[in-house]
């Protein structure tokens, strides 16, 4: 049973996995506890488990968590302390979510978008999360202004 | 909630708690008042009272000048916590952001009354409680103050004032805390009514206050079922047989690397269509981590029991059989159950419907088909089980229905209520899927297995593929014009599945009550009308509550055939719709919705506009779509206009949201939704072939709310929203199409081969 080094929201972290090919997101969520990263499909298109992998946004239920190791991975909890990046910010100010389950990956693309130079409205056109609660228009509303 | 108290029947309110002392409730902390309110819940099965007398929900407020607001209902998004606060602090007189909205559990009454589940469903939550929360806060506020009275020493009602849970003694300007009279007021015996704020002060009700649930929504904190984390826990993957009513031959081993395969049975009650009681239908299995137990289930090779007549379970085939009890139904009695479908009479008005039919100057005689469709919520099933033999059950689920699901542990594990502890986690989404305990049962039987605590996962394949879908169904309209376009004649039979029937309810004369919704009771004027409905027994397939009902697949009928008329007598279908409406709130809030949407506007050519009217759970909606074209694999949504008269509007903001949402769900299931079988196994598992649309696919959404009436009456039904942006768009976006296109759709979904990638 290996032993990997992943590091996860800026801390080394020792994790033994049973199987390399275990996705990110289980060992995320499983080993680490770190559950706010979601299950939608696990076929890499709704976009529930997005984290960062080098400050890029990545889906982590079809990445090994073997090619993680050596990256810096950010999930939804180390995305801010006290939930002051300005996507959570504007979040909360338009009161975005509903049932909530999308919104850790939504707001993960986001930021990524951000990290890549995106502004405001142009954002949106780098985020392809599912949202099926309706969400939508108004996370427009808050990405107006970031 | 440790509480488990019965109240007598008449007794709506009753203080529980001591002064200063140990709560009652179980709460930990400081002392105070505590009230028990009993809140009536939607009744589960066709005909049963709705009546209830479990407590199920409960206002403290302390010493310290807490205000806490334990609520048994399920929050699955739709934000009716911080509803039903601030409807408790209008009449409380306090800020609703000050209230702590804490998650109840179940409760069982002894003797357990008929229909006292807590139960999350029916657009209800709001709808059910609000004069109960008002009277709760009014009371409260009254001990509160009488308490101050007695403190002062004054006994002149009028000589206070209440302002955010401070009361002032007007004459001297002192002022007492609720906190600081808590205790006291705790004494004494709640009256029996107190007055109410008028509608015309109202400070909460009508406003929109932030969420509470909100802030743990955006930094991964919320804890959802799927979340839940017990020590010493270990990881087990549902594998269903994928065939309809299977069962499992022989007793799987334990592959290596697996904790174990544990064998799980659909429990009595829990059976539903062709998946029989009894039926070992699934095994779960069990690993150190979700992954390796579903990489497990994977690759475990199991042997079924194959129903006899599998190869027979197609999709195509079912419709044809629906057909058929179409044309040959027979007549429901209770000693016949036709293999086929039985006709029940839904409404039949005066005169011959059928004979006036064949008469009229102007005949439409047109077929619709709908889907089976799942609920694809966006939490897969789950539930976490801790049992101890002969100790304990304690059980977290992310469920619609808390109260079933302490119903159906107890009867697996044999515990009593004591024993069994149900944790209502967060839903991510409901949809009406969390209403069944199926998942549940499957985990306490797992849990039971294993003597160790256990979170049962269904992968999404599963959760699509094992559903309780919203029922297929086909629909027959005939429908007679005169020259003059009076609708003389309206004779409307549709055939699906009984929901209710599946669930053992038995069905009154007129039929199950939630197949036929939206094809009843509707309030145009026809001449004579005929509504009929056919129970269909030939399909295995489970079916369910998918939100809205049958009033998301009648009303799309209705309303395409209302177009259809229209467009028959050469008419502007919103002003056909006018010409033929008389009831006042549906003209209201169709006129609002034609208005908001600038109906009579030129558009651009290419796009076009449909509109459609309907009513589910006392809340009338009309919408307007507006389309910008058409193309082999979508249609492009520009603009959806809903009008929306729900009596009495509690949250601007939160009917804003929940309509939208119900858009989108609609939208989803109207362009892509269905699930079909193939010897009897689910073709569609997973968003690959069942579409979702994306940010950049959603149109502008514009809500109307209509205004609420200067002063609610107790006697009016207020209205539900949270299913109510889904029935009217079907045929909204229909009719838009027939008004671009000239093709009328007449089965759904639009785009049956849609996928998906990333």
């Amino acid at each position: 049973m290996p032993t990997l080094t992943l590091n996860v929201n800026g801390v080394d972290r020792q994790v033994t996995v049973n199987d390399t090919n275990i996705p990110l997101l289980w060992v995320l969520r499983d080993h680490l506890g770190l559950t706010g990263t979601k299950y939608g499909c696990g076929i890499e298109i709704c976009g529930a488990c997005t984290v960062h992998v080098n400050g890029q946004p990545q889906k982590s239920c079809d990445m090994d968590v073997t090619s993680a190791v050596g990256k810096r991975i950010t999930t939804i909890e180390g995305l801010s302390a006290n939930r002051s990046h300005p996507a959570q910010v504007a979040w909360i100010a338009k009161q975005v979510p509903q049932c909530g389950w999308c919104q850790s990956g939504m707001l993960m693309s986001v930021a990524g978008a951000m990290n890549a130079g995106h502004h405001g409205a142009s954002i949106a056109n780098e985020v392809n999360n599912v949202c099926v609660c309706g969400t939508y228009p108004r996370i427009k509303q808050a990405l107006v202004g970031l | 909630m440790d509480t488990i108290t019965s109240l007598p029947r008449r007794q709506f309110l009753g203080t529980t708690a001591g002064a200063a002392g140990a709560l009652a409730t179980g709460f930990s902390g400081v002392g105070g008042l505590t009230l028990g309110l009993v809140l009536p819940e939607r009744a589960e099965a066709a005909g049963s009272n709705a009546g209830t007398t479990a407590v199920n929900t409960w206002l403290t407020i302390g010493t310290d000048d807490s205000i806490t607001l334990t609520i048994g209902s399920s929050d699955m998004g739709q934000g009716s916590f911080q509803t039903l606060a601030q409807v408790l602090c209008e009449d409380l007189m306090v800020d609703p952001t000050r209230v702590a909205l804490v998650q109840g559990g179940p409760t069982m009454a002894t003797p357990a009354p008929i229909g006292s589940a807590i139960s999350t469903g029916g657009s209800g939550v709001v709808r059910n409680n609000y004069w109960k929360m008002r009277d709760a806060g009014a009371i409260a506020r009254e001990m509160l103050v009488s308490a101050a009275m007695a403190r002062k020493g004054d006994g002149t009602r009028g000589n206070y004032s209440v302002s955010n849970g401070v009361i002032t003694h007007t004459p001297t300007g002192t002022t007492l805390s609720y906190g600081a009279v808590a205790a006291s007021a705790a004494l004494s015996t709640p009256p029996a009514s107190a007055p109410l704020v008028p509608d015309s002060a109202f400070r909460c009700i009508g406003k929109t206050f932030p969420r509470a649930d909100i802030p743990s929504k955006v930094d991964g904190s919320a804890v959802y079922g799927l979340d839940v984390r017990v020590p010493n826990m270990v990881y087990a993957v549902i594998k269903h047989a994928p065939t309809v009513g299977s069962t499992l031959v022989g007793t799987p081993a334990t592959p290596s690397g697996m904790l174990a395969v544990v064998p799980v049975k659909i429990w009595a009650g829990l059976g539903r269509g062709g998946e029989l009681a009894g039926n070992v239908n699934a095994v779960a299995v069990v690993g150190t981590n979700t992954w390796d137990a579903w990489q497990g289930a994977r690759r475990l090779s199991l042997r079924w029991t194959l129903p006899a007549n599998a190869a027979n379970l197609n999709t195509a085939r079912f419709f044809a059989d629906a057909q058929a009890a179409m044309t040959q139904a027979v007549p429901y009695t209770a000693a016949v159950q036709s293999p086929l479908g039985s006709l029940y009479t839904v409404e039949a008005g005066a005169g011959d419907p059928v004979g006036q039919f064949s008469q009229a100057a102007i005949k439409l005689d047109v077929s619709y088909s709908l889907p089976y469709v799942a609920h694809a919520q966006f939490e897969v099933l789950n539930c976490t089980v801790d049992h101890v033999p002969g100790v304990k059950c304690e059980v977290w689920a992310p469920t619609q229905v808390a109260k079933s699901a302490l119903t159906i542990v107890m009867a697996i594990t044999g515990m009593t209520a004591a024993q069994v502890k149900i944790h209502t986690t967060l839903l991510g989404g409901g949809l009406g899927r969390k209403l069944e305990v199926d998942f549940i049962s499957q985990a306490v039987q797992v849990g039971m297995a294993l003597g160790r605590p256990v979170k049962l996962m269904w992968p999404r394949e599963e959760d699509f593929a094992h559903d309780q879908y919203r029922p297929m169904a086909l629909m027959r309209v005939r429908a007679g014009m005169s020259r003059s376009g009076t609708i003389d004649s309206w004779v409307y039979r549709s055939v699906s599945q009984s929901i209710g029937a599946q669930r053992g309810a038995t069905l009154p004369a007129t039929g199950d009550g939630q197949a036929f919704e939206g094809a009843n009771a509707l309030p145009y004027n026809f001449g004579t009308r005929l509504v009929e409905w056919v129970k269909f027994n030939a399909s295995p397939v489970p079916v369910g509550y998918w939100r809205s009902v049958g009033a998301s697949m009648n009303t799309f009928v209705v309303e395409s055939v209302i177009d259809e008329l229209a467009a028959a007598y050469g008419q502007d279908p919103y002003q056909f719709r006018r010409t033929r409406l008389s009831n006042p709130r549906w003209l209201a809030v169709l006129d609002a919705a034609a208005s908001a949407a600038g109906w009579n506007n030129a558009l651009p050519a290419g796009s076009a506009r449909g509109i459609a009217i309907g009513s589910a759970f006392n809340t009338i909606v009309a919408q307007v779509v507006e389309i910008s074209g058409v193309t082999t694999s979508s249609i492009r949504i520009s603009k959806v206009t809903v009008a929306v008269d729900c009596y009495l509007p509690v949250s601007p903001g939160g009917i804003e949201q929940q309509i939208t949402g119900g858009v989108v769900h609609a939208i989803n299931a109207t362009l892509f939704g269905r699930q079909t079988f193939t010897n009897g196994a689910a073709d569609i598992k997973n968003f690959n072939r069942s579409r979702m649309i994306r940010m950049n696919e959603m149109p502008a959404v514009q809500v109307v709310i209509l205004p609420a009436p200067a002063a609610a009456d107790r006697g009016m039904s207020i209205g539900g929203i949270g299913e109510l942006g889904v029935p009217t768009f079907a045929p909204a976006l229909a009719n838009a199409v027939f008004r671009l296109k000239g093709t009328r759709q007449r089965s759904l979904p639009f785009f049956p081969n849609a996928t998906m990638s990333d």
